[in-house]
């Protein structure tokens, strides 16, 4: 029990962690106030106690399709707002940066809750299981430790960069996770039959299995995944797409701003 | 009618045209029970190529995860609950699958034969 | 604080990725373990097993064993099941039976031709090396917390002179160079501590020296110019009065002579000259004084100045605030052509006071707003270009008097068609 935990725990506080690290990041380059995370933080928190109390209902929708296609919405959420994110964030300070923090937050707790769930579920259920409890926890402890510590070093070794890199780097980290989110959405669809079946790209499993410490690293940070299927490749291609182009025009918006700003002086 | 819907959506969004193309009365269902944290029947034999309902039942009071790196499946099924997941086609050969939640005991492997199977 | 968090997030990370390491590698001996014992006891019984059913070992025991020969039970032990729980195929193996997962070894026995399986639970073989294990993992989870309170008492300990240093600093006045004083000093500390407060003491003899050459300077210059003043007088009565030679001497000397002035209340006006002596003024009564004063001025050039407001208290040195007026009114009436309008307001709205100069002069253009201040900057806007005097220390002495009361010094448009509004706003004292 106890390794298993570890891994499960790992596996969903790192992906969340991470996210909040660089968003974290980017707010303070953007010199916004970080009241967003503690908001985020308890919205997600109350999020994942709701929605492990009502999956069990939510899973019996649409034909037993209901979890996979609540949870694809709410990946595809966290693109959108990482997309809003990108954008508003490169447009010049005056025009839209007050609505970043509430995009933040509200990032945070959709991720949070989605995570968070699955850590509520596995964690109620090893309760009925008094031989358990002692290793399981130990392990959620230990997971938890890894993951919480590898967001504060990413935090850390983010900010450490050059600052004219921080900010590029923090975009391109936002759009792996977009490209995550919508190959990820793609899978939980193609389980449950709305999208068809598209076959495997490659199988790069003998070389960096999923279930390895460095794949789950991976699977957190840039999406890895060791046979992806045709259309989870196009789709994240197309979330890394949509976060980065969004980026790009804002900041290009910025610059037609700021000459015609100089322009008229 | 609703399924229907998400479809069109889902076709307006990726603009590809992915859509379920085979009628749900030509997937074969296989069914797996989950009793005391052990998959029954730890092994399923199923034809390949072919797209396969698989009908998850869990008997236990406690949640299980099924989950599958090779298939690149992952799905929650809580306690006295039952859920369905879609695997395939796939190609001949083993495919394990275990209960992420209690894998040292709920374990089990998908064989694909490339003939139909024996039953 | 960040050095607390990357520490400790460092020590978490590896120390529980070891302790997971030392975890997967002691289940793995401990599997390998267990299936020794399974092997031993399956040699056991094939050594045991002489034809006739044996009696189960013990009870407390987690094996279970089936033994066969070809399709017949011959022996059963902890298993209900009746068929073969697995294939006959020598080795190790995993099986369902009974409702639960176990571990098999399938056994031949050539001499008796007996196939000997042997099978232990898994669930309950997990359970006991995850009890021995995580019982030896479980103080690597609780050291974490305790070496992180040990690593910030250390930290903010090795910090503190640090801190202490940095606050010292961050209270200092301005103009206070008076040394740092830390109490018992690590030594790289030390050095960095000599080291600032060296440059202290350096700057504080530079900008004496300055402070001091200027102001000597201008208190040695005004004999010799007092003297040229009584020659000028006595030259007067020799040549012709409207010799223009003659006039513009007298005028370079009177230019001289208000630079010197000037220099010399620029220097008197500097924090350290002005002894504290603030004392409660009617800064209305004030100004009417100053006025009346520069009378004659005004009158030259046919300016119209105005006295408007009630009485207000302020608390400040007099003679600060008559130099202020002085040259606010004097800059006022310099930039305003003749026959201008210049009008001062004191007012109160609540706790603050506030004094408004306003000319008629061509005004000032806002981006030069900053640049009033600076010591000999004067803006190219006189009306008539005449040589009126004027050496651009004016605006820097206002300034400085008004730091000395912590009153603030705005610009904008005065209320004339054209011209500037210099307020200078007051904290007022209670009455």
């Amino acid at each position: 029990m106890f390794l298993n935990s570890v891994v499960l725990i790992l596996q969903e506080i790192l992906e969340a962690a991470l996210l909040i690290s660089i968003l974290l990041v980017l707010s303070r380059q953007l010199q916004l106030s970080a009241r967003w995370f503690a908001t985020g933080m308890i919205l997600g928190g109350i999020g994942a106690f709701i929605l492990s109390f009502n999956l069990a209902t939510i899973s019996e929708w649409l034909d037993y399709a209901g979890q996979e296609i609540l949870i694809a919405t709410i990946m595809l959420a966290v693109l959108g707002l990482l997309t809003l994110i990108g954008l508003y964030s490169t447009l010049p300070p005056s025009s839209s940066r007050h609505a970043l923090p509430y995009l933040m937050s509200i990032c945070v707790a959709l991720a949070l809750s989605r995570e968070g769930a699955e850590i509520v579920i596995y964690l109620g259920g090893i309760l009925n299981h008094q031989a358990s409890i002692q290793p399981t926890f130990t392990g959620a402890g230990i997971g938890a430790g890894i993951g919480l510590s590898a967001g504060v070093l990413l935090y850390f070794g983010l900010l450490s960069l050059p600052v004219s890199w921080i900010f590029c780097t923090c975009i391109v980290l936002l759009a792996l996770i977009g490209g995550t989110m919508a190959s990820q959405a793609t899978l939980l669809l193609t389980q449950v039959d709305w999208i068809t079946y598209s076959p495997v790209l490659w199988d790069s499993s003998i070389w960096l299995p999923e279930d390895s410490i460095p794949g789950h690293l991976l699977y957190a940070l840039i999406g890895y995944e060791a046979t992806p299927s045709l259309f989870q490749a196009i789709a994240y291609g197309l979330g890394f797409l949509l976060v980065s182009i969004s980026a790009t025009l804002g900041h290009l918006n910025h610059f037609r701003s700021r000459r015609t700003n100089t322009g008229d002086k | 009618m609703s399924r229907s819907v998400g479809r069109f959506v889902i076709l307006l969004a990726f603009t590809l045209g992915i859509g379920s193309n085979t009628s749900f009365a030509d997937t074969p269902i296989v069914e797996l029970r989950i009793r005391n944290h052990l998959f029954f029947p730890d092994t399923l034999e199923v034809p390949a190529h072919t797209k396969i309902k698989l009908l998850v039942i869990n008997e236990d009071p406690t949640p299980e995860e099924f989950e599958s790196y090779e298939l690149n499946r992952e799905k929650v099924i809580l306690g006295h609950r039952k859920t369905v997941i879609f695997i395939g086609p796939l190609p001949p050969g083993e495919y394990p699958f275990f209960g992420e939640f209690y894998p040292k005991t709920a374990q089990g492997k998908i064989v694909v034969t490339a003939q139909q199977p024996s039953e | 604080m960040f050095l607390i968090a990357a520490i400790l997030a460092v020590l978490t990370l590896f120390n529980f990725v070891a302790a997971l390491q030392g975890y997967s590698s002691s289940l793995k001996e401990a599997n390998k373990l267990f299936d020794q014992h399974l092997r031993q006891t399956a040699e056991l019984i094939a050594r045991l097993y002489a034809g006739h059913p044996i009696k189960p070992l013990d009870d407390e025991s987690t094996l279970a064993y089936q033994v066969w020969q070809g399709q017949k039970l011959l022996a059963s032990f902890g298993i209900e099941q009746t068929r073969p729980i697995t294939d006959f195929y020598p080795g190790f193996g995993y099986a369902n039976f009974d409702g639960y997962r176990w571990r098999t070894l399938v056994y031949y026995d050539q001499n008796h031709r007996n196939w000997i399986i042997t099978a232990e639970r898994t669930d309950l073989r997990y359970r006991l090396a995850e009890s021995v294990i995580s019982h030896a993992i479980l103080p690597i989870l609780l050291s974490i917390p305790l070496a992180g309170l040990l690593i910030w008492l250390i930290i903010s300990h090795g910090l503190k002179p640090l801190r202490m240093l940095s606050q010292q600093l961050k209270n200092k006045q301005a103009d206070d160079l008076s040394p740092v004083v830390l109490p018992e000093l690590k030594s790289e500390l030390q050095q960095v501590n000599q080291s600032i407060n060296a440059l202290m003491s350096r700057l504080e003899v530079a900008l004496n020296r300055e402070k001091h050459f200027t102001a000597d300077a201008a208190h040695e210059l005004r004999t010799p110019i007092s003297a040229l003043k009584i020659q000028l007088h006595n030259l007067e009565e020799d040549i012709s009065p409207d010799n223009e030679a003659f006039q513009q001497l007298r005028a370079g000397v009177d230019r001289i002579q208000h630079l010197v002035e000037q220099l010399l209340s620029l220097y008197r006006s500097t924090p350290e000259q002005l002894a504290h002596n603030f004392c409660r003024i009617n800064l209305h009564q004030l100004a009417q004084d100053v006025i009346a004063e520069l009378h004659t001025k005004f009158e030259t050039k046919q300016q119209i100045a105005e006295l408007a407001g009630q009485a207000c208290m302020i608390e400040g040195d007099p003679f600060a605030l008559t130099t202020l007026l002085q040259n606010l009114l004097n800059n006022a009436s310099k930039y305003t052509p003749p026959g201008g309008h210049i009008l001062v307001t004191v007012s109160t709205e609540g706790h603050l006071v506030y004094l408004k100069v306003e000319d008629s002069g061509p005004g000032i253009a806002p981006e030069d707003y900053d640049k009033i201040f600076k010591r000999f900057q004067r803006l190219n806007n006189k009306p008539d270009g005449s040589t009126t005097p004027g050496c651009g220390l004016g605006m820097t002495i206002v300034r400085n008097i008004a730091d000395l009361h912590r009153a603030r010094i705005e610009i904008e448009r005065s209320r004339f068609e054209s011209g500037t509004a210099f307020i200078i706003i007051f904290t007022r004292t209670e009455d």
